[in-house]
């Protein structure tokens, strides 16, 4: 019986050849070449030091840093008001605009940058309608700044993190704000002393993931602004795919880097959810 | 109460209008020959006529399915077996499984395109092909959407007691598990092939990173049409955007067809 | 030979003993019930003899077989679950053919065999429809009627009318009695709810903490209790310890404590003098009506004992009342 057990782990033989050929080896050996120098030899930091002392690098970790938190940040804002306003309209419109939502999700990439480009390029077309019309803040819109950019990313940030808060309002019961009326609260007070505190945990876990959309994002960013930008992915794909040659190392140390950003950020965000957490279940 | 309900939709609108817009706009200047003033102009359906008459075209369009198809197979049957043997024999391995499964979920496609570059550009046998790297990062990166899509629906029928309800009636676990819970989930596999292939469609990274130019998917086509024609490209992109919609509106109906027939079981 | 034993049977999850020392045997064609309070192991007990967990020592027999170590397939046992377990792409129909087809019977007596059952459990209406289209009391008979078609040695129920509200809990429980009667089954039926076992069952098998506290018919384990666990579970026993029974009525027990039932005890305004009766004063601290019946709280010093009356035959006591119990020392058991 207990033989014909184990012969079953099997069929958990390709699952586990698949994940640790692409997926765990090549990880692993991101990492080991991080540690390993580009021009031969054995263990060494070197990597790390180039990465933290050239200001290309320096200012691709602020940059990332930078958009990411910014884009996230706003992301967030705006979920917030959108998914409350969500729960307040009536069923049907709230599944119009989730379906919306839905649909939008899918829109990134290069046919974002592209519709961007269009529409706030040099010639977009409503840059051209600013000019036009005269409106200066539209005529000298600049879409190839981290500025410009910013956009872009809030804008990809929106129906993902509007999808993810929507079903954390659904756990504000209706009772809680019939009963801090009742108790003489007004709107605010009860978002401030018992809504914000009940979802917090679903915006911190909300906020990480938006964070590592933005910090991982890399097509839209390239179709945009090609390598005229110095951000985490856009170097290390520099790292590997390139004219120059291959550089193993230093593109390790900065996927690391990368990777070490996302780890704290989610350590960060979990460990202050669970301050907020206390007795509440999680929504 | 009626005020706090009209504010809502307004900013629910607000919200509609700023997403929608750049999807409006260029699909209004696919459409139109000139567009430099406030009103576009000369309406002509000459884009589309001339891309799907272009046989790279269509042939990046061939690619691109393609290479949807297979990743997916491949990753639907790895986590069918392995969900299988974990929730059958040894639940202990469930949060390994787990744990692999969720692991391309935050490190996404930058950091795995380059890492598995690095490991096998310099293979000489067929793991340096790069259309074999290309479908190995596909399977990893879809593998959270599948296992979830899958562990999700195995959750809603109550496989456990599935299983030894089929088992006591005299069936293997074997038997049980194809010939119940597999047909039983096939609505919540066939939803996350769908966001599968929605991710597959939407890749730029991992097919440039892998493969360079070499394997000419619609978003490689796309990005080489922005830099000559913007007309031609516009209407690139209605067929991508039309085709990411026609997934994810299957995928919302599956969804709330599944929704409504598990409503009807709770009660 | 009885029909099904469990002998020493054990069962261990790591440190925690769910099953200690089992013994226990069932006759054919009685309907068993495994009563007892949640985590007691009844459960895990059925599931041993359905083969869905492993024993860690000790041996089950069923029919003159030893089947401690064969798969659950080939045990010739039907179970109906606490959760719905239907399959939910089949309907009702070939729910129920399930079992038949796993064991190639020939289609036309599938046919026949399911028309029958669905018949008996009263299915007729519903046999082409999906499990999501049923009620849960109607998936629990589709249930009921998939593991009972295929005939098997005995039909385990975990639990099954658990997740059915109060009315339609009632009917099914009679309706699960007559058809197990009908066609003879041997049945062990598994719940916490002592009323549904005293309907329900021939013999009732009381367990507490993985051992067996008492066996016996359902009217024995209401009159006589073996142990204190029993009085306190069964019935609504008061359970009063030895010192406290001297406290309030200076009677002198031999035994650890006594327990009587509420609906036994006279009470009265005078004091009654019987040396065959304890004699307690006390005062009416509140009355429920249950039903037909009043159930004054007096307290005795500072105990509470139960005092049921029936509903309508006199004028109720007001609280404050002073009166005094009467028991007579046959009716009580000594534990």
């Amino acid at each position: 019986m207990k033989k014909r057990k184990n012969l079953y782990l099997l069929a958990l033989l390709p699952f586990l050849v698949v994940a640790f050929m692409y997926e765990i080896i090549p990880l692993i050996t991101v990492i080991v070449n991080s540690f390993q120098s580009d021009s031969g030899g054995g263990f060494t930091l070197e990597n790390y030091h180039t990465v933290s002392s050239r200001l290309l690098y320096q200012m691709a970790v602020t940059n990332s840093l930078k958009i990411s938190l910014i884009s996230a940040g706003i992301g967030i804002l705006i979920a917030f008001l959108g998914a409350r306003a969500a729960m307040n309209v009536g069923s049907r419109f709230r599944r119009v605009f989730m379906t919306i939502l839905n649909m939008v999700s899918n829109f990134a990439g290069i046919p974002l940058a592209f519709a961007y480009m269009i529409l706030l390029g040099n010639a977009g077309i409503i840059v051209q309608l600013g000019r036009t019309m005269g409106w200066d803040a539209l005529a000298n819109y600049n879409l190839y700044t981290s500025n410009g950019l910013a956009m872009v990313y809030v804008y990809f940030q929106i129906p993902l993190s509007t999808l993810l808060l929507i079903p954390a309002f659904h756990a504000i019961r209706k009772e809680w704000k019939e009963a801090s009326m009742l108790l003489g609260a007004g709107s605010s007070t009860f978002w401030l002393k018992v809504g914000i505190p009940v979802l917090m945990p679903s915006i911190l876990d909300t906020f990480s993931i938006l964070f590592a959309n933005a910090l991982a994002a890399y097509a839209t960013v390239y179709a945009i602004m090609m390598n005229s930008i110095s951000l985490l992915p856009i170097q290390i794909a520099g790292c590997f795919v390139g004219e120059v040659k291959i550089q193993k190392g230093l593109g390790g140390a900065l996927s690391v880097t990368m990777m070490v950003i996302m780890v704290i950020m989610i350590l960060l965000t979990s460990t202050i959810s669970k301050r907020f957490q206390k007795g509440v279940k999680k929504a | 109460m009626k005020k706090h309900r009209a504010g809502s939709g307004i900013i629910l609108l607000l919200i509609l209008v700023w997403l929608l817009i750049p999807l409006i706009v260029t699909i209004i200047y696919s459409l139109f020959q000139n567009w430099t003033g406030i009103i576009p102009r000369g309406f002509s359906l000459k884009a589309y006529a001339e891309i799907f008459s272009d046989p790279a075209f269509l042939s990046a369009l061939g690619r691109t399915i393609l290479i949807c198809i297979i990743p997916i197979l491949i990753t639907i049957l790895l986590v069918l077996l392995a969900l299988f043997v974990t929730g059958l024999f040894f639940p202990g391995l469930e949060r390994v499984v787990q744990i692999i499964c969720m692991i391309p979920y935050t490190i996404q496609g930058v950091i795995l395109s380059v890492s598995i570059l690095s490991m096998y550009v310099a293979n000489k046998t067929f793991l340096g092909n790069r259309l074999v790297m290309l479908t190995g990062a596909y399977c990893i990166i879809i593998l959270p959407y599948i296992y979830q899509g899958i562990r999700n629906g195995m959750r809603a029928v109550n496989m456990p007691v599935l299983i030894e309800a089929a088992e006591t009636l005299g069936a293997s676990r074997i038997y049980a598990y194809f010939r119940i819970i597999v047909p039983n989930i096939i609505s919540s596999v066939i939803v996350s092939s769908l966001l599968a292939v929605g991710i597959i469609f939407g890749d730029y990274v991992l097919v440039r990173n892998l493969d360079g130019s070499a394997f000419q998917n619609i978003q490689i086509y796309l990005y080489q049409a922005m830099k000559s024609d913007s007309m031609k490209s516009s209407a690139v992109f209605v067929v991508i955007m039309a085709v990411t919609f026609a997934i994810s509106a299957v995928v919302l109906w599956i969804q709330g067809h599944q929704g409504k027939h598990s409503e009807k079981t709770a009660k | 030979m009885s029909y099904i034993r469990f002998e020493n049977l054990s069962k261990n999850y790591g440190q925690k003993e769910v099953l200690k020392d089992i013994n226990l045997e069932i006759e054919k064609g009685t309907l068993v019930t495994l009563l007892g309070p949640s985590g007691c192991g009844k459960s895990t007990l059925l599931r041993c003899l359905a083969g869905l967990e492993t024993v860690s020592s000790g041996k089950i027999f069923l029919d003159g077989k030893d089947i401690t170590d064969i798969s659950p397939r080939d045990r010739g046992i039907g179970m109906v679950f606490q959760q719905y377990s239907l399959f939910p792409n089949m309907t009702v129909e070939q729910n129920i053919a399930f079992g038949l087809k796993i064991k190639k019977t020939d289609k036309n007596i599938i046919q026949e065999k399911v028309n029958d059952i669905i018949n008996i459990v009263g299915l007729k209406e519903q046999a082409k429809q999906y499990p999501s289209q049923l009620s849960g009391g109607q998936q629990q008979r589709a249930a009921l009627a998939r593991a009972i078609v295929t005939e098997p040695k005995v039909l385990l129920l975990d639990e099954p009318l658990s997740a059915i509200d109060a009315l339609l809990r009632h009917s099914l429980q009679i309706e699960i009695r007559r058809i197990q009667q009908e066609l003879g089954i041997t049945a062990i039926f598994v719940t916490h709810d002592q009323d549904e076992a005293m309907v329900m069952s021939d013999v009732i098998h009381l367990m507490y903490q993985g051992h067996m506290e008492q066996s016996g018919r359902p009217t024995e384990l209401y009159t006589k209790p073996a142990t204190k666990f029993v009085a306190s579970f069964i019935g609504h026993y008061n359970l009063l310890d030895a010192p406290v029974m001297k406290k309030i009525c200076g009677a002198d027990i031999a035994s650890e404590s006594i327990a009587f039932r509420p609906e036994l005890i006279q009470v009265s305004t005078e004091p009654v003098e019987d040396p065959d009766s304890y004699m307690i004063p006390g005062e009416i601290a509140f009355s429920l009506p249950h039903g037909n019946i009043l159930r004054y709280a007096v307290m005795c010093g500072d105990t509470q004992v139960d005092v049921d009356a029936l509903f309508g035959t006199e004028a109720p006591y007001c609280i404050g009342d002073r009166i005094y119990l009467s028991i007579r020392k046959d009716d009580c058991i000594y534990l």
